[in-house]
């Protein structure tokens, strides 16, 4: 089903702490380049925090991650941040957009931390936007667009940088199901252009529509 | 830097009031520490600048008393005494002196000497009197040791050489004897009971109140004559290259000299404190006023870092580091800085100008037709520094905050 040779991420025996809590108690994982993996499981489950410590956000107890073959548990800081900025893009069940940004702001942001001029960040995401049926609307502030509108700007601005690691936290989950199918589509359309997706969702028909499915229960994986 | 900056200006942008009335606050504190830095040491250096013209830079003068204590304590070092009063000096007068000039005015820091006969008088104008301070100059002298002709209404230093029945009066002392013009003729008692009437040629006009409301000027040859003290002087006034060694050279003479020998910092000592102390209070208040416009600053930027936190965690997910973070909150507060310093400048400018043609009559210590202001950039340059300053204090402990702060716990609370 995947790809061995080139994994984008792998986890090895991970395990987290939280307060002397073990919400992760071990887990192996490995996901390959063009893969697209939906972790399912119930609340409190630790799939979030599975996925925090896959996007290089959040450091493990124990265990090792390795983004594509180097491990980051040595790597400092500021290294693991241009890590995910050029690298990784996230998409959360809230938008988290800048609400004094417009549309095309939000999406220049990643951009212009990589270093990419304004005039170039902003041609890309007009293209960006216009991808993902946001045309017209770039300079619209975030007030004034929908919820399901909101989503697809957070997955352009995750896109921004074009990610080799796409992760997403319940990014349906505050969705109608028009907005759900339609997220969806784009999902796996950008899977399609062979960009890696991990997603975590607790609704099994959002977690059909990936390639691998992968099942948590208290702080461990169940079943692939 | 350049997405900080793309950052910082549209979250600056968007809350233009806030940022407004920051900006306003951090103004108001540097275009306070700009005019009342100009005014009050405008007034000082004006004073300052008038003592040094017309003062002599350093005098030497015979002991006012008798070394009393020193005496006393070296017959009975351990005894129970105090010296309630001594008798006044007796011999008010410089031995010597031509000697004593010919010696110090070789030293090079020295630029010129004159002597003195200074005694207390009246002056009598129809029925007005006047006590006053008769100052016994030598016309030819007395030029290198003061710029006493700048002060005089009509430039007349000469006449007290051709006429020795002549005298310069100073403007306040004209003004209470209800004299307007030259050329009136004044009874002037002297305190050895000899009188002379004698013509006003001058008005002496300095704007320092205490000395235009007592001083006289006489020929030193006509007050020697009047006071039967031929040859006598009793203050020899010194005129040094550099003001502010006069402290120095003053007490290297006082090695020379049996004389007491005084710099005008140590004879205007009483009012160089109260300037200092005036200097204290100015800048308390302006602190005070930049102490509150940075806690306008932190409390903006710290209730911004509050209320962002999930926009903090979502730049940092997307590669912003902890360094940025700091840096995007720190940049917000030195920019309020920067404007504040700016638009501060223009108030202080603008107010300067303002004061600056402001006619009034200013009657005190000195007395001018307006606002005396030193307009040194050196105080725009201080504004712009403490602005920045205080920006950075009040910007630094919530953005450090910011810094801080942990993307997943902030994501997991949401």
């Amino acid at each position: 089903m995947h790809n061995l040779e080139s994994p984008v991420i792998e986890l090895i025996n991970i395990k987290k702490s939280i307060r002397e809590e073990e919400i992760l108690k071990g887990i192996s994982l490995k996901v390959c380049k063009g893969e697209f993996v939906a972790i399912m499981g119930a609340s409190g489950s630790g799939k979030s925090s599975l996925l925090y410590i896959m996007g290089l956000l959040d450091r493990p107890t124990s265990g090792e991650v390795l983004f594509k073959g180097q491990r980051t548990d040595f790597q400092k800081g500021e290294e693991l941040s241009k890590v995910r900025n050029e690298s990784i893009g996230f998409v959360f069940q809230f938008h988290y957009l800048l609400p004094e940004f417009t549309l095309l702001e939000n999406v220049m942001v990643p951009m212009l931390k990589r270093g990419t001029y304004v005039d170039e960040a902003k041609e890309k995401a007009y293209d960006l936007l216009s991808r993902l049926s946001l045309k017209g609307k770039e300079n619209r502030k975030i007030y004034q667009i929908s919820g399901g509108e909101m989503q697809r700007v957070a997955i352009a601005r995750a896109l921004a940088n074009e990610p080799e690691l796409f992760l997403a936290d319940e990014p349906t989950g505050n969705l109608d199901s028009k907005n759900t199918q339609m997220v969806m589509d784009i999902f796996q359309d950008i899977n399609a252009t062979g960009k890696t997706i991990v997603m975590v969702t607790h609704d099994i028909q959002v977690a059909k529509r990936a390639k691998r499915i992968v099942e948590m229960k208290d702080g461990q994986v169940i079943g692939y | 830097m350049r997405y900080i900056l793309f950052i910082v200006s549209k979250l600056l942008l968007e809350r233009k009031r806030q940022t407004i009335v920051s900006i306003a606050g951090v103004a108001i504190g540097v275009c306070a520490l700009i005019v009342m830095s100009s005014l009050m040491f405008g007034f000082q250096k004006y004073f300052i600048n008038q003592v040094i013209d017309l003062e002599p830079h350093i005098s030497i003068k015979p002991k006012e008393y008798g070394d009393e204590k020193k005496i006393a304590r070296m017959i009975d070092p351990d005894g129970l005494w105090d010296v309630m009063g001594s008798k006044p000096k007796e011999k008010d007068k410089i031995i010597g002196w031509r000697e004593l000039i010919n010696r110090i005015e070789r030293r090079d820091d020295v630029m010129g000497l004159a002597p003195h006969l200074v005694v207390k008088g009246i002056i009598k104008y129809g029925i007005k009197e006047k006590p006053v301070t008769i100052i016994g100059i030598d016309p030819d002298l007395e030029p290198k040791a003061s710029v006493i002709e700048r002060f005089l209404e009509y430039k007349r230093l000469s006449s007290l050489k051709t006429n020795r029945d002549t005298l310069i009066i100073g403007r306040l002392v004209a003004k209470d004897l209800g004299i307007k013009d030259v050329g009136k003729k004044v009874l002037v008692m002297f305190p050895t009971g000899s009188t002379r009437i004698l013509k006003i040629e001058d008005f002496f006009n300095s704007g320092i109140t205490n000395i235009d409301n007592s001083r006289v000027y006489m020929n030193m040859r006509a007050v020697q004559g009047l006071m039967d003290r031929t040859d006598e002087v009793n203050e020899i006034a010194i005129k040094v290259k550099d003001v502010n060694q006069a402290e120095r050279i003053a007490s290297e003479l006082q090695k020379t000299t049996e004389y007491h020998v005084e710099s005008w910092q140590r004879a205007y000592i009483n009012f160089l404190q109260i300037f200092k102390i005036q200097n204290t209070i100015t800048y308390l208040i302006v602190l005070s006023i930049l102490t509150v416009s940075a806690f306008g600053i932190f409390n903006i930027i710290m209730m911004t870092v509050l209320e962002k936190k999930r926009d903090i965690a979502i730049l940092m997910a997307m590669g912003y580091t902890r360094k940025d973070v700091l840096s995007l909150f720190l940049t917000q507060g030195m920019i309020v800085g920067l404007c504040g310093a700016l638009l501060g400048s223009l108030m202080g400018y603008g107010l300067q100008e303002y004061l600056s043609s402001v006619k009034l009559e200013v009657e005190g210590l000195i007395r001018t037709k307006g606002f005396m202001l030193d307009r040194s950039f050196s105080y725009y340059i201080y504004g712009f520094f403490f602005s920045m300053f205080f920006s950075f204090l009040a910007s630094f402990y919530p953005s450090y905050r910011a810094s801080k702060l942990d993307p997943v716990e902030i994501f997991r609370s949401a």
